[in-house]
């Protein structure tokens, strides 16, 4: 039988699937099953025991409905959105969005297309597809339809069908788009993996890893951890101020001399000031500095005079 | 910066003021003529978008490319000079 009729048996992507496919209003990403699950009830199956027979033209029809109106899954067409709603779709996929204006607003429906695109597959075949999405070669996107074609056939459901059709047409959308950067490029994948397709964007030499996970080393900070701040353009000339002051301090007295004279200045004036301070000590430092001048005047007239005492002494 | 082609520098040198859209690094003269007619016609308005898109160069480049028809490498470029001019000026 191609539909279960206990809701709680499928999967929780089965129903988002399900519900979608009714035409019913999803509820917010992060519920959980049993919202699903008691939604599924609601509207499926009461439609489901309503028309039975007719439950072989319903998939084709949902499915073409929803070819026409949009290429998406699970949510209604960016495009129908509001402003406000865009932008809360995009933060519920954990994208901070901009201002959305005029400009800018293409860009973000087609970020919003491109994750629930990621979610789409990624619900359908999760570790498989990771696996192929991060494999690096041009035909990654054929590859990733294929098993999804494999995988849709093996389950055999109408309601999946779509999401086939859907994926072949966005592969036409992106090799029309990748013809013109195919020859300039060597690799060009924009969606379902935009981090890697900008990182060979911006940077063509990165070397393409098996596992497809790049590690580039982020940008130092500038001036932190004892890396100089390098400004991009080295052969600037130095400034007009840096030469005068060279030219000055060629011509100044060095540093080392002036502290020199500063030092022995500051003693001098230590010994004024406590001179001032303690008049005992004044005088005595007087007497010395007075002894020290006589002394030395005193010594020399002495030995004068013992010279002239010994000279007439002698005589 | 041995990647960063001249006039990359001579932009990224000095305050944009008025400089015209062919002045932006990877924008030529083709290029510039399509911007232009969308009404970028001043390097601050392309500045602009770029700020608008909260300093992206994912979206940037996006936006570019839609624009004007730049491929991957020019709209890098172009996203690389605004980031740097950003990150000296802004």
């Amino acid at each position: 039988m191609p539909f279960v009729e206990d809701p709680a048996q499928l999967s929780k992507t089965r129903l988002k699937s399900d519900l979608v496919a009714h035409n019913v209003e999803l509820p917010p990403a992060a519920s959980k099953k049993e919202v699903y699950v008691e939604l599924h009830l609601k509207h499926i199956d009461h439609k489901n025991t309503a028309d039975f027979s007719s439950d072989d033209e319903d998939p084709v029809q949902d499915v073409e409905k929803k070819q026409k109106e949009s290429q998406d899954s699970e949510v209604p067409d960016p495009r129908r959105l509001t402003d406000d709603d865009l932008k809360a779709a995009l933060l519920q996929h954990g994208v901070k969005a901009g201002p959305i204006v005029a400009s800018t607003r293409a860009l973000y429906e087609k970020k919003l297309r491109k994750l629930l695109q990621c979610d789409g597959h990624d619900g359908l075949n999760g570790a498989e597809h990771k696996a192929v999405l991060y494999s690096d070669s041009e035909e990654e996107e054929e590859e990733e339809e294929e098993e999804e074609e494999e995988e849709e056939e093996e389950e055999g459901e109408g309601g999946v069908d779509e999401e086939e059709k859907e994926a072949d047409s966005e592969q036409e959308q992106q090799e029309t788009a990748e013809e013109p950067e195919q020859i300039q490029q060597q690799s060009t994948e924009l969606p379902p993996e935009p981090v890697k397709g900008i990182l060979k964007d911006f940077i063509p030499d990165t070397k393409t890893t098996p596992t497809g996970i790049y590690a580039t080393s982020r940008r130092p900070i500038k001036g932190a951890a004892q890396r100089p701040i390098q400004y991009a353009y080295p052969d600037t000339p130095v400034s007009p101020m840096t030469l005068e002051r060279r030219e000055v301090e060629r011509h100044l007295v060095p540093i080392q001399i002036q502290i020199l004279v500063f030092i022995a200045l500051a003693f001098i004036l230590y010994f004024i000031y406590v001179n001032v301070e303690d008049s005992s000590s004044v005088l005595a430092l007087l007497d010395s500095f007075n002894q020290w001048s006589d002394s030395e005047e005193g010594v020399l007239p002495q030995v004068m005079t013992q010279d002239t005492q010994s000279v007439s002494g002698q005589d | 910066m041995s990647t960063t082609s001249q006039k990359h520098r001579d932009f990224v040198a000095e305050p944009m003021g008025d400089k015209p859209v062919t002045a932006l690094s990877g924008i030529g003269e083709a290029l510039g003529q399509k911007l232009e007619d969308q009404g970028f016609d001043k390097a601050s308005v392309v500045l602009g978008q770029f700020l608008l898109l909260k300093k992206d160069s994912e979206m940037f480049t996006d936006w570019l490319k839609d624009a004007s028809g730049a491929n991957s490498r020019q709209a890098g470029s172009c996203a690389q000079c605004l980031k740097e001019w950003c990150d000296a000026f802004l």
